[in-house]
């Protein structure tokens, strides 16, 4: 009929550029939560945002996240367990009643060797017991596990207290085999003993990396290539692209006089922006200028943008980080009477929106009101002015973006807003106060107004894509890399395991370096193809390289301290494994649900169960398999725990799962199955831990902490809720229009009565 | 006769002790479209689960080429050939139209644990398939729910062929549709019927049935009224049979009085 484009791309489909595509991710509203919440404590607190800090959020949202990952396929399955909590301090008691010594009331005395897999064969078994029975039965999985919850509640308090007398069980540590088990479990990765003095250089270098992988690969995604490009000219560009920049940051780093700082600041921006402009001239089809106007609305919106980020800097001016006040000012009696006066007016409010007089939205004035006493007690002062100009920051610059955007206004509009802000930055390195303002908010502003000069550029001059951007042809590359990487990675692994380091160890180190070789690469191969083919495909790797050389910079900067620091601190930074076993599980349970058969049987099981029994898949088994996937993680959790502690309390992990379900959701998984993402709960998980941990570092107070973590959730989820829609909106008005029903799925058809007497279950 | 593909000799289900469908007899050829119809509570549902492997017979024999077979399970049928399309489909409105079209078939590449869906292939192949049967989707990632039902009929159609199947059950495709709609899918069961697939089509709409059928079997309250060739049977005299004969003149006459 017609001739195919390889990928099943379609002329007829209007191309949408790499942000829009990214805006219909179900994770993308936790996405942003994630960088708003950071944002907001890293702005409030000192502490937050260092190494230590970090370590303290990911350990809480590792553990959650270790969860959540299989709580979320499973609710993309359509099924829930409640039981999913308990499992995690289920199987820890389990294990060291197992080890235990035998006493007088002593456990049963195994090796670990033994009894860590005995563990793990007492969750596959819950889990197979919910699965089978949820199955069997067709009761809803929320009866059947709240079932499954009670009996281990009530099996590790009997079973404690009937073996040890205690309501703690403890002792792991006497047991046969803790050294070797507690190298997995208990490992930990001591920041303070890993000093390396080039850590700086590394990072840097990965993030200049990082920030030109992304940039190319944002303007490969996003404009049309011209068909006969000069053959100097794409690494000619390139190489001054690249090389002004880079030559401007080493001086950075290098020279400490502030007058230098200037010079050198000044030969970066000039020497990206005119690399952006050559490249784009050299490499994309001109732009077809049409001019858009400025109507009255762009106008004004323009002048709130503005007024937006003005304000922000002033902002900016009196936060000072040692500002620990509380605001305080609603106290007593006027704190008593506003309370009063918000609950009111939301009953009263939400009686006349019952009766029709007003909005239903409006009740919603009156908590706010309710909530202002709590709200002033809670904060510093420091946090509000942050909140204030975050808020303010960015919503000035989405402004001044959109009339862009709308207006089609190619170049002053995006280059002023990139003054404004770097005039903004500037403004905030001369008079804060505190160093963190200065240094690194500086730096941030800054690198945000380069990225917007750079983009205002781009769009001066080259064509708008209009269609699919094909897939890249990367020729031998990707498998160089990946067998260059796998062969370092077993090297590494064994020289370091002939060290007499730990399994874990050895095998994370292998990885980690194996994984930079194969980045290198990779990278390597990206950048060639780039530069001296005609494949149009290199956006997507160049921004796999991009967001992966990021990535590892973090890593670098979080895992090793330099000798400075070193002196300087007394603080010990520990990253615990648990956080090595999130990371792998969130990576696992994306891949799983994106490119494997389970994954999508997981989808169709939770979207349309009978339909996908019907044309083959074995739902039971699907679903069995999803419940026995939260029992195995739930393992590795309750090992955790059990390792860390060495003591176990009858209660722990009881609770939990509605946690799992409230970060799963956050993440972007619908509550009625089939639809989510796991990515997003892990991202959930983190948004989880910044939350609970960012308070305390925040130093507000944390009486009101379930306040804030409720209230950010409710926001979250809404947020969330708002993004799917409109991303469904744009993916159904691709619908054919003149098709008459065309609107949603059938209106259901009544089954006929003889067949809706036909026993259930027993078939698949 | 043991030449056709399936051959019902005598069928009967019973639920407990409500009898879903007695003695019901036909055959169904290569090349063929069986219609069966009836009206709403006839048995239409328990003739296909029973064909399809959702539900065994309990009474009766159930010839494919000849030999008596019973299908255990949907798996079982469609190993044999029998691809259904049901009323609802089949399919997940929230899944991708790829996704849908190769769910529970998907093609891999890869090994052990490693393996995973040749994603390529599997859109490429499902847009060519459904571009054959002459449905043009034009990105194969958007979920299902976004196409109109006629779309999604022959999407469901054009999967069933595509994985082989000799037999094509499908359960009401027309009732849910407007007009139009219901041509183009009309349309579909020819076209899979001049590729020598065997059709089964059920529907309670004669004006459907008669125009495309070779054959047709009427239910009634899960008994057979009879199993006609299309040379045996006028379109009046099958509307005729179907809604019960002398009920609906009884009913005409009723009418007519006031």
């Amino acid at each position: 009929m017609a001739a195919f484009t390889a990928g099943g791309a379609d002329e007829r489909l209007a191309y949408r550029g790499p942000i829009q595509q990214l805006l219909t991710r179900p994770e993308i509203g936790a996405l942003l939560g994630l960088a708003g919440v950071w944002l907001l404590f890293w702005l409030t607190s000192e502490a937050f945002g260092t190494a230590g800090g970090t370590a303290n959020f990911l350990d809480v949202a590792a553990l959650l996240g270790i969860m959540a990952v299989p709580v979320a396929l499973l609710m993309i399955g359509g099924e829930f367990d409640l039981s999913s909590g308990a499992m995690t301090g289920a199987t820890a008691i389990f294990v060291i009643l197992m080890s235990r010594e035998v006493g007088e009331l002593g456990g049963a005395g195994f090796s670990l060797h033994l009894a860590v897999p005995l563990s793990l064969c007492f969750a596959l078994a819950i889990g197979w017991f919910n699965g089978t029975l949820v199955e069997r039965t067709s009761l809803p999985s929320f009866i059947v596990t709240l079932g499954t919850f009670f009996i281990l509640i009530g099996a590790k308090l009997g079973f404690g207290k009937l073996f040890t007398n205690k309501v703690i069980v403890e002792g792991l540590d006497e047991a046969q085999g803790y050294a070797f088990w507690d190298d997995i479990f208990g490992a930990e990765w001591i920041r303070n003993q890993h000093i390396w003095d080039g850590r700086d250089w590394a990072w840097a270098g990965l993030l200049v990396l990082a920030g030109v992988a992304l940039l190319l690969g944002l303007l490969e995604m996003s404009y049309t290539r011209r068909p006969d490009p000069p053959s100097w000219a794409s690494p000619g560009a390139f190489a001054g692209a690249v090389a002004t920049p880079l030559f401007g940051f080493v001086m950075l780093l290098t020279t400490d006089g502030s007058a230098s700082n200037w010079l050198w600041g000044a030969v970066i921006t000039v020497g990206t922006l005119a690399g952006v402009a050559i490249w784009c001239s050299a490499r994309y089809e001109p732009v077809q200028r049409h001019r858009g106007a400025l109507d009255s609305r762009s106008l004004r919106m323009i002048g709130i943008g503005i007024g937006a980020v003005v304000v922000a800097v002033v902002l900016a001016l009196v936060m000072d980080a040692t500002n620990s006040d509380q605001l305080g000012f609603l106290g007593g009696g006027l704190g008593r009477v506003i309370f009063a006066i918000g609950i009111a007016a939301t009953g009263v409010l939400a009686a006349l929106a019952a009766t029709g007089h007003v909005r239903s939205s409006a009740p919603v004035i009156g908590v706010i009101v309710a909530l202002l006493p709590a709200i002033s007690f809670m904060m510093t002062i420091q946090a509000a002015r942050a909140l204030l100009f975050g808020g303010l920051a960015v919503a000035g610059v989405v402004a001044l973006m959109l009339v862009t955007a709308r207006a089609d206004l190619s170049l002053w509009l995006p280059m002023a807003t990139a003054a404004i802000v770097a005039v903004a930055a500037f403004v905030v390195q001369a008079e804060s106060a505190s160093r963190k303002l200065r240094v690194e908010l500086f730096s941030v502003l800054l690198l945000i107004a380069l990225a917007l000069a750079a983009t205002a550029v781009a769009r001066a001059l080259a064509q708008r894509r209009t269609t699919a951007v094909p897939v890249p042809q990367m020729g031998m590359w990707p498998r160089v890399a990946l067998t260059a990487g796998g062969a370092a990675a077993v090297v590494f692994a064994v020289i370091e395991l002939i060290d007499g380091d730990g399994l874990l160890y050895a095998l994370s180190t292998g990885a980690a370096k194996g994984g930079a070789i194969a980045l290198g690469i990779f990278a390597v191969g990206t950048f060639y193809r780039l530069l001296f083919s005609s494949d149009e495909g290199m956006g997507r790797p160049l921004v796999t390289v991009g967001l992966t050389a990021a990535g590892l910079a973090l890593a670098v900067k979080l895992m090793f301290i330099t000798t400075l620091e070193e002196e300087a601190t007394q603080a010990v930074t520990r990253f615990r494994v648990s956080v090595l076993f999130y990371l792998l599980f969130a990576a696992a349970g994306a891949w799983v649900l994106a490119k494997t058969r389970f994954g999508s049987w997981t989808f169709a099981v939770g979207g349309n169960k009978d339909a996908a029994r019907s044309v083959g898949v074995p739902a039971a088994r699907t679903k069995t398999t999803l419940f026995m996937l939260v029992s195995v993680c739930a393992w590795v959790a309750g090992m955790l725990i059990a390792f860390r502690l060495n003591s176990v309390q009858a209660n722990v992990g009881d609770g939990n799962e509605f946690r799992y379900i409230i970060v799963a959701v956050v993440g972007g998984n619908l509550l009625t199955g089939g639809y989510g993402s796991a990515i997003g709960a892990g991202i959930g998980a983190l948004i989880w831990g910044m939350i609970s941990q960012g308070i305390g570092f925040a130093r507000w107070n944390t009486d009101w902490r379930f306040l804030v973590l409720g209230g950010l959730l409710v926001v979250a989820v809404i947020v969330n809720n708002y993004v799917r829609q409109r991303a469904e909106r744009s993916q159904s008005a691709r619908g054919d229009p003149d098709d008459e029903d065309a609107d949603g799925p059938d209106p259901p058809v009544p089954a006929e009565s003889a067949d809706d007497a036909a026993p259930v279950g027993g078939e698949s | 006769m043991s030449d056709s593909l399936i051959e019902l000799r005598g069928i009967s289900k019973f639920y407990g002790n409500i009898i879903a469908l007695t003695g019901v007899s036909t055959t169904v050829n290569p090349g063929e479209v069986t219609c069966v119809l009836g009206d709403n509570g006839a048995g239409k549902s328990t003739f296909i689960k029973i064909l399809a492997g959702v539900h065994q017979h309990d009474e009766g024999q159930l010839l494919l080429e000849g030999e008596e077979v019973t299908f255990s399970s949907p798996r079982a049928a469609l190993a044999a050939g029998i691809a259904t399309v049901y009323q609802d489909l089949a399919m997940v409105p929230l899944m991708s139209v790829w996704r849908n079209f190769f769910l529970g078939a998907e093609p891999t590449r890869g090994f052990g644990p490693f393996r995973q869906i040749d994603i390529e292939k599997a859109k490429q192949i499902a847009k060519e398939q459904l571009a054959e049967m002459g449905i043009d989707i034009r990105d194969t990632e958007q979920p299902v729910g976004t196409l109109s039902g006629g779309e999604r009929q022959s999407v469901a159609i054009a999967r069933a062929s595509y994985f082989g199947a000799r037999v094509l059950i499908l359960d009401e495709p027309t009732s849910a549709l407007g007009v139009k709609q219901s041509g183009v899918v009309l349309r579909r069961i020819v076209e899979a019927r001049d590729r020598g697939l065997a059709v089964i089509f059920i529907t309670h709409n004669p004006n459907h049935a008669y125009p495309v059928g070779d054959r047709f079997v009427i239910l009634n309250r899960g008994h057979s009224m009879g199993n006609f060739a299309k040379q045996d049977i006028s379109q009046a005299e099958l509307t005729q049979m179907m809604a019960g004969g002398a009920e609906l003149e009884a009913l005409q006459h009723e009418l007519a009085t006031h």
